[in-house]
Parts: C-alpha cells; structure tokens; sequence
C-alpha cells in the first residue's frame, strides 16, 4: 500500500479542564474512504477537528503527507486537506457559486484574481456534487441536502487530497442522506481520501473501507466494516443488542426483549 | 490760501487717523457691544442667542446680527465675510475660538460674572482695542458709579433670586451675574450651602418655602415669547404661596435682561433693583 | 451581477462627486462658482471669498467625506466580523467610550477644548481595547457572543460615566448636545490634522480584510478549513473598525447610524455580501450620504447648522426602508 496521507497516533484533547480524547488514532489512504464512528460524546467530532488542525491538542502525532501538522500553518494545510463542518450558518445575499469559489482563496494570493484553473476548479467541484444547476441560487434558498452539497463543494474546490466530512447527513432525510452517500463513495473511488464523521453504523458499513470505532475519547477498534461492527462491539460500546447482516441492514433489538 | 488747504489737509488727516486705526471688531455679546460702543467702536456685527434672549443697545439696531447657535456660535463663512480682526466671544462659544483664530481673527472671551469683573473686562477690551486710556476712565467711571449706586443701604432683606427656565427653578448664587447684583444692592441672598462653578444651582420649592425669603425675584429665562407667559407663572407660583414674600407682595418679576447678562451700565441696574424689588432707600 | 455591482459603484461615484460639488458651493455665504473654482486653483485673491472657501468649505467637504467613508467601512467590518447584522461601532463599545471622551473635554476641561478630537479617540479606542482584552480571553475567546456582550457591558459602563458627567455638569451641557447629535463643524484642518493617521491604518486594514473576512461568511470552521485564522480576522477587522469609528467620532461625534445602515444599503442595492465589495461600496455610499446630509444640513437654515445626525436619519431611514422592501 502508499504511504498514508494522514497519520494521527494518540491524540489527547481537552476543553477547558475536561478531557475530551486520551489516545485516538487513525490514517488513511489514496482513495479510502474511512468513517469514525461511535456513540455521542465519544470523541468523534473532537478528534476529526483535532487531525484537520481546527482543535488544539495536549499531545499526539499527526502528520500529513509525513509533515508535522504543527509545521503546516494557514495555506500550507489548507491545500492538503479540506474540512466541512457538520452544520455551517448560511450567510444572506451568498449565491452558491460564490460560496464555492471561497473554496479557492487556499490557492488565490493577497490582491491576485482568480486565474482560469481556479474557475474551473470551481465548476468542477459544482459538478461532482451536482450543484451546478443551482449555482447562481442564493444559499438561503437552497434544502438541507442541497446545502450540505455545497458545503461538499467548498471543500472539493479547495482540491486537496484528504477530505473530512463532519456528521454531513446528520440532518438529512433518507433521499437526500443517499446522493450524499454516493457523492462520497464516488469521490473515494476517484482517488481522494475520505473522512467521514458519521453515528449512522449502517451507512458507515455500506460505504466505508476502514471503520475507526471511538469510545470514550479513545480509538476502539480500525478495520473492516464487517471485522470491526461485530455483535459484541455493538453491545460493549453502544451497550444495545443490535447486528449487521451480510446485506448491509442493522438490525436493533429496540425493545431489549 | 496756502495757509487754508494745509488746514484742511491737516484737519482731514487728523480727522481720518483714527478712522482709519478703528478696528473691525465682531462683538457676540451685549456686554462687549456695550463697551466697545462706550469706547468710541461700532461693531461691524454683533451676535444674538437663537430664540433672540439678547439685548443692545438702541443705537446698535443697524448693526448687522449674526445668530449664534452650538457647536461654534457663529457661523465661520458668515463671520468671515464681516472681515472682522477682532472678535469679542464668551466662554460658551469657547469651542469655536481656535477655529476663528486660524481665520486670522484676535479671539478675545469676555464673559464677566460679577460686578468686581466688569472694570478689569472693560480694561482688557480697551487693550485689545488699543484704546487703554479710553477704557480706564470708562472702567474707573463704572466702578464709581456702582460704589455711589450702593451709598446708603437702609434695610439688608432676605432674598431669593430664581432664575426660571421653563418651569424649572435655579437659584442664582452669589456667582451668578444677577446674584450679585441683588448682593451689591444690599439683599442678603438666602443661597448658604448652595454650590455651583456657573453660578446656578436647580432648588426645589420645597427649599423655597423652607427658607422663606422676605422678597423673591423671579428672571424668567426663554425666548421673547414666552417669558410673558412665564412671568404670569412665577408672578403666582401656588408653590410658594406659603413664604413670606408672597404674604407679604413681595414677588418680583424681572423680564429684562439686567438680571442675566452683564452690562456696563451695572450701577443704573443696581439702583433699579433697590428701588423697585429691595426698596432700601 | 457584476453589472449590478457596477452600476451600484457608479451611482455611489456620481453621487458623491455631486454632494461634493454642491457642499464646495452651497453654504451660509453665496460664493461664485467662478470664485470658488479660483480659489481653489489658487488663482484668488487673499480676501474673505477665498478664505471661505479654501479654509472653512475645502477642510469641511474633506473631512464628511472621510468620516462617511470610515462609518460605513467601519459597519461593514463589523456586521461581516461578527456575523451580526445590527453590528455597529455602538457594539465594541467604540461609541460608550468616545461619547465620554468628549464630554469630559467638553463638560469637565472646557478650556481643553483643543484637546476634543483627542479624547474622543483615546477613550473610543480604549474602550474597544477593553471589549476586545474581555471578548479575546478566557473560555470561548474570540466567540461572537462574547464579544458582543462585552461591548454591550462596556458601553453601558462608559454611558452611565457619560450621563454622570453630564447631571454634575448640566449648565454646559447646552454645548455638548451638538456633539452627541453628531455633526461636523467648520473649524478648519485641526482635527482632521490630528487624526488621519489613524484613519489611514484603518483603512488600510480594510483593504487587507476584505478577502478573509470573505472566508468567514461560511463560519469559523470553513474559515479554519481554508487556512484562516477565523479569530485573529474577526479581532483585526473589530480593531480597525475601532481605529475607524473612534476618529470619525473626534471629527464628527457619533454618527452611529450610518454605520448600521450603509452596508445593509449596499449589500440590498448590490445583491451581494462580499466584502470586496461591500467595503470599498460602504466607503462610496458613506462619504456621499454624510457629504450630502452635511451640506443640506449647513443650507436648510443658514445660517444656523442643523445637527447632520438626526438629519441623515432622517433622509437615510425611508431610503433604507424602500430598499428593504424591494430586497427579496
């Protein structure tokens, strides 16, 4: 296999005096599409925010591309890696194009305009998401799911390899949480690396190749879907009685009966 | 004929020497329209207070007015084209001394609140005029009049000079131009642990009754509209009904503007307040 | 759009090249066009008309065009910093801080009276550096929230000093109104001489902001994501908003509303939120709105001047509201 293009090992964050993570770990690949899961408060958010350089750490190696992140400062990080957040506030009077092509300021200098690769960049990533059709729409006029195609769009212009998705579908309804489902996987299967914050154990297992499991503030397990989302685990880190059958579909035992 | 021409041409001179040294001289307020005039200069224009509170003197009626308005006073266009080299201000306009300074002008703030203040103002203005004799004899000749117009005091009565804006009563304290005035004419002025830089302090009618002046005399303070109506008020205040001064008739109201701003011609009011408000004859 | 954008920094232009020639020849005194343009192409004679105009109409017109231009980039950075729509200098405390630097000159030093301009400043951008020392630290440092409730609780604290000034003091207080009004005078070069450096950082700032606080409008963490540094944008943009808001307040007092409704104006009449822009257009519509509002406010009763505040207000808000209306 390459060389990873994101290495974290034993990550410790703290939020004001609460601990939030005490050794979580990841890294990922050319064209891997990797997704963190576990319950709420286990870390998730916390960690993905702490790799992308968004969230300072107590102590932990992270490395990009075999960089220190803490040698990558503004730009630098910006074209190695693309962050989208889980619920970002939609400005007024911003059209999409306009909001995509933010997208480029990584790339643009001080004063400088946008050159020709920098437009199609732009029109690029409007197309992968399928956003193009709407691009002169206003953001405030747009659907949960059309914005949060956006929002992808954003980073996808940004054009670095490694691209981090915050809980994107947390808010979505199940049509709208499928085309994101497959705008991911699509852009995995293109070569980018993708990291996606999900709870959704039966999308993660349907779409990812590497599943992080967090617990606690700690990394519980890395693997495959089906080697790493056993019955057991579900049980010790969610604490329900729950299964993934071979066709992908989760099954609860809600009632615990 | 040779001996005629050169009179004429000598009178003509001595004549147009002094015209010629007449300062052009902006006067703001009554005070400084007053002495200048005393001391032989026409103010090429003097200031009025918006609501038009400020009186001259009658000769001075054709002598262009400037309103005076915040933040400056005059307006500086308008003062400009009077080509004035000497402006005689006060201390409210103070805010717009520098700016007529850079115009050029000689900024002089003339603003006396006492009677004490007049002769050394008229002296001061008389400097600034180049008329230092003229504006000694005219300040020794104030500061004579108002020692006579103080001769003989009969009777020291308890007095309460308020100064009503709108409906709102000031004291005037000893400070205070009108204050003064009354002190100097022999009314004892019922003002002990008031305090105030400007001379004014807001009292309640409770104070009023509580003190209970032998005489109160009321300046109403507006513009010429309504100080009728004013007078009215103060004439029969219901809140003062229970002094001794009302009991007695002794509510004066004094609507000129004698109380209020300073004048050279201060003995004249001095007099007038004895006759008319303190009857200490 | 961009033929939107356009037209919007066209009209800005003509406008203000309008308010400017007619604040050069409308005033209390009638001056000539042709003596006004000799004397400003120094071919005049020494002589009041000349005075007039090069020493009282030329510094005037100068100095409403800057501040206007300062108030209305001053709103633009701060709305688009703090993401708030009814941000304006009042919120960082800019306005708590300069009202009581110039009523302590005014009210308590009236014989420093020189020292207005100065006061103002000094206590304007003390009082932002107060707000911003609170809003930067602790938990949750350089959040909106935190920000803003420090600038509130500061200008409360710097109001409360002001309204005490002005209860020990209230015989002047005659003389202070005009400023709290807001309004310029003609008093020549003097203040404008004493606080155009800081005008000039401030607008130079601007110019370096625009492009990151573009990248705020999506929030802190695309912001973050893109390689800005979301709190030290919103921290420089609030600072120059301060050095902006606080000397246009020692030439001019406060004028807040200008910097609350110029940029919601262009960014309605542009359709657009970018700061590139929505600053330098702020700057245009700034400077013509006070330019204009300056000189009707020297010409509806001349001699006697108008205080400029309430008068824009009351041109500015039925503008503003068709605007509103029209906006989708």
């Amino acid at each position: 296999m390459s060389e990873p293009r994101l290495v974290a090992r034993d990550v410790h964050v703290k939020i004001g005096d609460t601990p939030i993570l005490h050794g979580a770990s990841m890294s990922v690949h050319a064209g891997e599409l990797l997704a963190v899961v576990g319950p709420n408060g286990a870390g998730k958010s916390t960690f993905s925010r702490a790799v992308s350089g968004l969230q300072p750490m107590e102590q932990g190696d992270v490395c990009w591309g075999g960089i220190p992140l803490g040698e990558l400062k503004g730009r630098k990080i910006a074209r190695l890696r693309a962050f989208v957040p889980q619920r970002a506030p939609v400005p007024a009077g911003v059209t999409v194009r306009e909001a995509v092509e933010l997208g480029r300021s990584p790339h643009i200098k001080a004063f400088a305009r946008p050159t020709r690769h920098d437009r199609e960049a732009v029109e690029h990533a409007l197309e992968r998401t399928g956003t193009l059709e709407f691009a002169e729409r206003r953001l405030t006029t747009l659907s949960g799911g059309e914005l949060q195609r956006v929002q992808i769009a954003v980073g996808l212009a940004q054009e670095a390899p490694v691209l981090i998705a915050d809980e994107p579908t947390s808010h979505l309804d199940l049509g709208a949480t499928a085309i994101v489902a497959r705008l991911l996987r699509r852009l995995a299967d293109d070569g980018l690396s993708v990291i996606l914050v999900v709870h959704d154990l039966a999308l993660a297992a349907a779409i990812a190749d590497t599943v992080v499991v967090m617990a606690d503030g700690r990394t519980a397990a890395t693997g495959k879907p089906d080697e790493v989302l056993t019955r057991e685990r579900l049980s010790e880190v969610w604490r329900v009685d729950a299964s993934l059958d071979e066709r992908g579909a989760l099954h609860v035992n809600w009632l615990g009966r | 004929m040779i001996r005629l021409v050169a009179a004429i041409l000598l009178a003509l001179l001595v004549y147009a020497a002094p015209a010629q040294a007449a300062p052009r001289v902006a006067a703001l307020t009554p005070f400084s329209a007053s002495t200048i005039t005393r001391l032989g200069v026409r103010p090429v224009v003097v200031g009025q207070t918006l609501g038009g509170t400020d009186q001259y003197l009658a000769s001075l009626r054709n002598v262009p007015v400037i309103p005076l308005s915040h933040p400056l006073g005059p307006n500086m266009e308008q003062l400009a084209t009077y080509n004035a080299s000497i402006v005689l201000s006060s201390k409210t306009w103070q805010r717009g001394t520098p700016a007529m300074r850079r115009l050029g002008m000689k900024v002089y703030e003339s603003d006396p609140s006492s009677i004490a203040a007049v002769g050394h103002e008229t002296r001061a203005i008389g400097k600034i005029l180049g008329r230092t004799r003229a504006a000694n004899a005219l300040a020794t000749k104030i500061e004579n009049d108002v020692r006579a117009a103080q001769q003989g005091i009969k009777r020291r009565p308890r007095v309460l000079v308020i100064l009503g804006v709108g409906r709102t009563p000031y004291a005037m304290l000893a400070n205070s131009w009108g204050g003064d005035v009354v002190a100097k004419a022999g009314g004892q002025l019922l003002t002990q642990g008031l305090r105030a830089p400007s001379g004014i302090a807001r009292i309640s009618d409770e104070i009023v009754v509580q003190r209970n002046p032998d005489i109160i005399i009321a300046v109403p303070h507006g513009n010429p509209g309504a100080i009728n109506r004013l007078a009215q008020y103060y004439r029969s205040n219901p809140n003062w009904r229970n002094t001794r001064a009302v009991k007695n008739n002794r509510v004066y109201v004094a609507t000129g503007n004698q109380l209020l701003q300073p004048y050279p011609g201060v003995a004249a009011t001095i007099r007038s307040v004895r006759a008319k408000f303190l009857k200490n004859y | 759009m961009t033929v939107r954008r356009s037209s919007v920094v066209l009209t800005a232009t003509v406008a203000l090249v309008a308010a400017a020639a007619a604040s050069m020849a409308l005033g209390a005194v009638h001056v000539p066009l042709a003596n006004i343009w000799e004397a400003l192409t120094g071919q005049a004679e020494e002589g009041p008309l000349r005075q007039i105009i090069v020493e009282l109409r030329l510094p005037r017109t100068i100095s409403a065009l800057v501040v206007g231009a300062a108030l209305g980039v001053a709103g633009a950075l701060l709305q688009g910093s703090l993401a708030n729509p009814l941000a304006s200098p009042d919120v960082i405390g800019v306005t708590g801080g300069a009202g009581f630097g110039a009523m302590l000159t005014l009210l308590a030093f009236p014989s420093a009276i020189a020292l207005l301009p100065v006061g103002a400043l000094v206590f304007g951008i003390t009082a932002a550096a107060i707000v911003f020392a609170i809003g930067w630290s602790g938990a949750h440092a350089g959040s909106i929230g935190r920000v803003i409730l420090a600038g509130i609780a500061i200008t409360a604290l710097f109001g409360a000093a002001t309204t005490s000034l002005m209860v020990a003091f209230s015989d002047r207080v005659q003389s202070a109104v005009f400023w709290l009004a807001g309004g310029l005078s003609s008093d020549g070069w003097s203040s404008l001489s004493v606080v155009w450096p800081y005008f000039l950082v401030g607008f130079l700032m601007a110019v370096f902001l625009a492009r990151p606080l573009d990248r705020l409008a999506l929030g802190d963490d695309v912001a973050a994501s893109l390689g800005g540094r979301p709190r030290l944008v919103r921290l420089a943009a609030a600072a120059a908003a301060a050095l902006l808001a606080s000397s246009a307040a020692a030439i001019a007092g406060l004028l807040g509303f200008l910097g609350l409704v110029i940029p919601h104006l262009v960014r309605l009449a542009g359709g657009t939120a970018s700061h590139r822009f929505v600053l330098p257009a702020s700057a245009l519509c700034g400077a013509a709105l006070l330019v204009a509002a300056d000189t009707l406010a020297r010409v509806v009763l001349a001699p006697i001047e108008l205080p400029v505040g309430p008068l824009m207000v009351v041109i500015g808000v039925p503008l503003f509201l068709w605007l509103l209306r029209e906006a989708v």
